[in-house]
C-alpha cells in the first residue's frame, strides 16, 4: 500500500479544485448576488430589503405572459428536437462509418458558426419576401406573401435548427452503447424494424434522451439572442426582458427578481424530470 | 421434406469469398452442429440462415417456404445470441414473453403462462422476476435459452451457445441442451468452433473449412472415419503421420521413417507410395492383443490426468502420444512395445 492511499480523497480534491474554484467565482458567487439584489431597493444609499421588486413582477400581465410564453417555448423546441433529433441519431449509428462521419460533421457544422449569423440567416427565409414565401407562393400553397418573422413559430424554426446538435449529440452517446445484437435478436424475435425501435432502442437510449433534452430546454430557457432577433419586442421571451432590464431600464434591482423567477421555476421543471427519467433509464 | 434448406448460397465480404455454393439440408428435429475454425463461414452462415445477413445469391427454405426474400422477423426462427442478448431493460419473464408479444397471437395472460413454462422448462422458474443484470452467466443463457424455445420455432438457431460458461457450467449445459431437444424436438442448428461441444450435442456435425463443407457425418463418424488431414486434426486427440504405403501379395503394409513396418488394414484409398495416416490416441495400447500392429517405442514422459494418463512414445523414428487408461500404462521410462488394431490407422487426403 502506498503512503497516498491513507488519505483516500486527497489526491481527487486536488483534482477538483479548479473546476470548484471556477463554478464558485463565475456561478455562486454572481448568483448570490443577484438573489440580494433582488431584495434590495436599487438606487437609494444604503440599500434597505424589500419585496418590491417581486411584488411588480407578480402584479404586471406582461411578465406573466413572458413567463409563460418562455416556458412554452422551450417545451415546445424540445419535443420537437426530440422528435426530429431521435431518428436522425438512430440512423446515424446504422448507417456505414463513411457516411456516418459525414453525417456528424453535418449535425456539428452548424455550431461552428455563431449564433447571430445563423439567425439572420433565418431572417432571410423567414422574413416578407423570403425563400420560404417565395417557394409557398410558387407552389400555389398561398396566394400571398407572408412572414414567420415576429411570429412564435418562427422562434421554434429558428431555435431547433440552433439546438438539434446538443440533442443528437448526447442520444448519439447512449446509443452507441447499445449492442447491435440486441437490436437483431429483437428483428428475430418478430419485432420489425419500427417495432424493434420502439421497444429496444427507444427505452435504452433514455438516459442520452434525457441529458440531451434538458440541455436543450435548459438553453431555450435562457436564450435570447434568437427570440430577440426572430420575435422581436413584441414577443419577448425572459431571458430578453432580463437583458432589458439590466442594459436598457437599468432597473438592476426587478431584472434581478426575474432572474430569479426564472432559476427558480426552471429547476422546479428541471429537478422532478431528471428524477423520473434517471428511473426510467436506471432499471437496466 | 427438409425442415431447412439452403443451396448454392455464396457470400463475399469485400473481396474475401466466405461461402462459396454453399448447400445444406436439416431434416425435422434434427441437431447440427456447424463445426469449424474461425473464418470458416460458420458464423456468416447461421446469420443468413436467420436473414441478418442477405446472401450474394442462393436460396433458403424453411418449413417448406421460401424465405430468402423475407424479413428475420418473418421467418419463425429463435436465434440465440453467443453474448444472449438479453434486453437489459425488461426482467427475465418479460424478456422470455418478448417473442409471444411481438407475434401477438396469443392473450397477455397466455403469454405469461407459456413464458412461465418455458422458464420452468430451463429451470429457472423462481427467478422469473429478475432483471438479467441481476442473474449469473449460467442463467442469463438459461433465460435465452427459454425465450428461444418459447415461441415454438420453426427453426432453432445457437450460437456459439456454451463459449461463454465456465467448463463445469458448459458440462451442466450440454446435458440441458441435448436432453431439451430430446423432450421438444426442435429442429436445432448451432454453431461452435468447439469439437468437443459439436460431439457431445449433434446427431450430426457438419465440418467447415473455408466456406465449404470439410466432410459430413453423425459425429462418430467425423470422429472415427475422417477422410482429410484437416478432420482429422480438427476434431482433436490425433496423431498424424507420413507412411510409405506399399503391396505385396495382396497385403498392404506401411513403414515408417527409421524402416519399421506394419500391416495396413484393406481399404479402397491405398494406392503405393507415400501416404498421411491418421491414428487417435486413445487407439494405442501397451498391452497389444495377438491381431494388432505392433511398434517398439520408448516412453519420453507422461502426463497423469486421473483416470487415464497421456504417454509420449518415441516409435518408429517419429512421436505418438497414447492417452490409456491409468492401470494399463506402463509407467517405468523404457522400451516398450505398442499396438493398435490396424483399421485403427485411418489414411487421409492430403488437402
Amino acid at each position: 500500500m502506498s503512503a497516498g492511499s491513507a488519505q483516500p480523497y486527497r489526491e481527487p480534491a486536488i483534482l477538483l479544485t479548479p473546476g470548484l474554484l471556477f463554478l464558485l467565482l463565475a456561478f455562486f458567487f454572481p448568483a448570490l448576488q443577484l438573489l440580494a439584489q433582488s431584495f434590495l431597493t436599487f438606487g437609494t444609499e444604503p440599500a434597505r430589503f424589500t419585496l418590491e421588486h417581486y411584488a411588480k413582477a407578480a402584479v404586471d400581465d406582461f411578465y406573466a405572459g413572458v413567463g409563460v410564453r418562455t416556458f412554452r417555448l422551450a417545451m415546445i423546441i424540445t419535443a420537437l428536437c426530440l422528435l426530429i433529433g431521435f431518428p436522425l441519431a438512430v440512423i446515424i449509428t446504422r448507417v456505414g462509418p463513411a457516411l456516418r462521419t459525414v453525417l456528424i460533421v453535418l449535425i456539428i457544422l452548424p455550431l461552428m458558426t455563431s449564433v447571430v449569423i445563423r439567425t439572420f440567416g433565418w431572417l432571410v427565409i423567414l422574413g416578407p419576401g423570403g425563400v420560404l414565401s417565395w417557394t409557398l407562393q410558387q407552389l400555389g400553397v398561398i396566394d400571398r406573401g407572408i412572414s414567420l418573422m415576429h411570429t412564435e413559430a418562427g422562434i421554434v424554426i429558428a431555435m431547433v435548427q440552433v439546438l438539434l446538435p446538443f440533442l443528437v449529440l448526447t442520444t448519439l452517446g447512449s446509443l452507441g452503447q447499445i449492442p447491435p445484437s440486441l437490436e437483431e435478436a429483437a428483428r428475430v424475435m418478430g419485432a420489425g424494424f419500427f417495432r424493434g425501435i420502439f421497444h429496444v432502442t427507444l427505452p435504452l437510449a433514455v438516459p442520452g434522451l434525457a441529458s440531451g433534452s434538458l440541455l436543450v430546454f435548459a438553453l431555450s430557457i435562457s436564450s435570447f439572442i434568437t427570440p430577440t432577433l426572430v420575435g422581436g419586442v413584441r414577443l419577448q421571451v425572459m431571458a430578453g426582458s432580463i437583458y432589458q432590464q439590466m442594459t436598457g431600464s437599468f432597473d438592476w434591482g426587478f431584472g434581478a427578481a426575474l432572474s430569479m423567477i426564472l432559476l427558480l421555476s426552471t429547476l422546479l421543471l428541471i429537478v422532478p424530470y431528471m428524477v423520473i427519467t434517471s428511473r426510467i433509464g436506471g432499471r437496466k | 421434406m427438409h425442415q431447412m434448406s439452403v443451396r448454392s448460397i455464396v457470400k463475399h465480404f469485400a473481396d474475401l469469398k466466405v461461402l462459396d455454393e454453399f448447400d445444406l439440408d436439416v431434416a425435422k428435429g434434427e441437431f447440427v452442429a456447424l463445426l469449424g475454425p474461425s473464418g470458416c463461414g460458420k458464423s456468416t452462415l447461421l446469420r443468413i440462415i436467420a436473414g441478418l445477413e442477405t446472401p450474394d445469391s442462393g436460396e433458403i427454405h424453411i418449413a417448406g417456404r421460401s424465405v430468402t426474400a423475407l424479413a428475420p422477423e418473418h421467418r419463425n426462427i429463435a436465434l440465440m445470441f453467443q453474448s444472449y442478448a438479453l434486453l437489459p431493460h425488461m426482467s427475465a419473464i418479460e424478456n422470455v414473453r418478448f417473442p409471444l408479444r411481438m407475434r401477438g397471437q396469443l392473450s397477455r395472460a397466455d403469454q405469461l403462462r407459456k413464458a412461465r413454462e418455458a422458464m420452468s422448462l430451463v429451470q429457472l422458474g423462481h427467478l422469473a422476476e429478475r432483471y438479467p443484470r441481476q442473474l449469473s452467466g449460467g442463467q442469463q443463457q438459461r433465460v435465452a435459452l427459454a425465450r428461444s424455445i418459447v415461441g415454438e420455432p420453426d427453426l432453432l438457431l445457437l450460437d456459439e451457445p456454451l463459449s461463454n460458461l465456465d467448463a463445469r457450467l458448459r458440462e451442466e449445459m450440454q446435458i440441458e441442451l441435448k436432453r431439451l431437444h430430446e423432450n421438444l424436438g426442435l429442429t436445432t442448428i448451432f454453431v461452435t468452433h468447439d469439437q468437443n461441444e459439436a460431439l457431445g450435442l449433434a446427431n450430426r456435425i457438419t465440418l467447415m473449412n473455408r466456406g465449404s463443407i470439410e466432410q459430413q457425418g453423425t459425429p462418430e463418424e467425423i470422429y472415427r472415419r475422417p477422410r482429410t488431414v484437416f478432420a482429422a486434426d480438427f476434431l482433436g486427440g490425433a496423431n498424424i503421420f507420413e507412411l510409405e504405403v506399399s503391396e505385396s501379395d495382396g497385403v498392404w503394409s506401411g513403414s515408417f521413417p527409421d524402416g519399421s513396418r506394419v500391416d495396413l488394414a484393406v481399404s479402397s484409398d491405398l494406392e503405393p507410395g507415400k501416404c498421411q495416416f491418421m491414428l487417435r490416441k486413445e487407439a494405442v495400447t501397451f498391452d497389444p492383443e495377438q491381431s494388432m500392429s505392433t511398434i517398439t517405442g520408448t516412453i519420453q514422459t507422461q502426463n497423469y490426468l486421473g483416470g487415464q494418463t497421456r504417454s509420449l512414445i518415441r516409435a518408429g523414428g517419429i512421436e505418438i502420444i497414447a492417452v490409456t487408461d491409468s492401470d494399463k500404462t506402463e509407467t517405468d521410462r523404457i522400451e516398450t512395445q505398442i499396438g493398435w488394431r490396424p483399421d485403427e490407422l485411418i489414411p487421409l487426403q492430403n488437402v
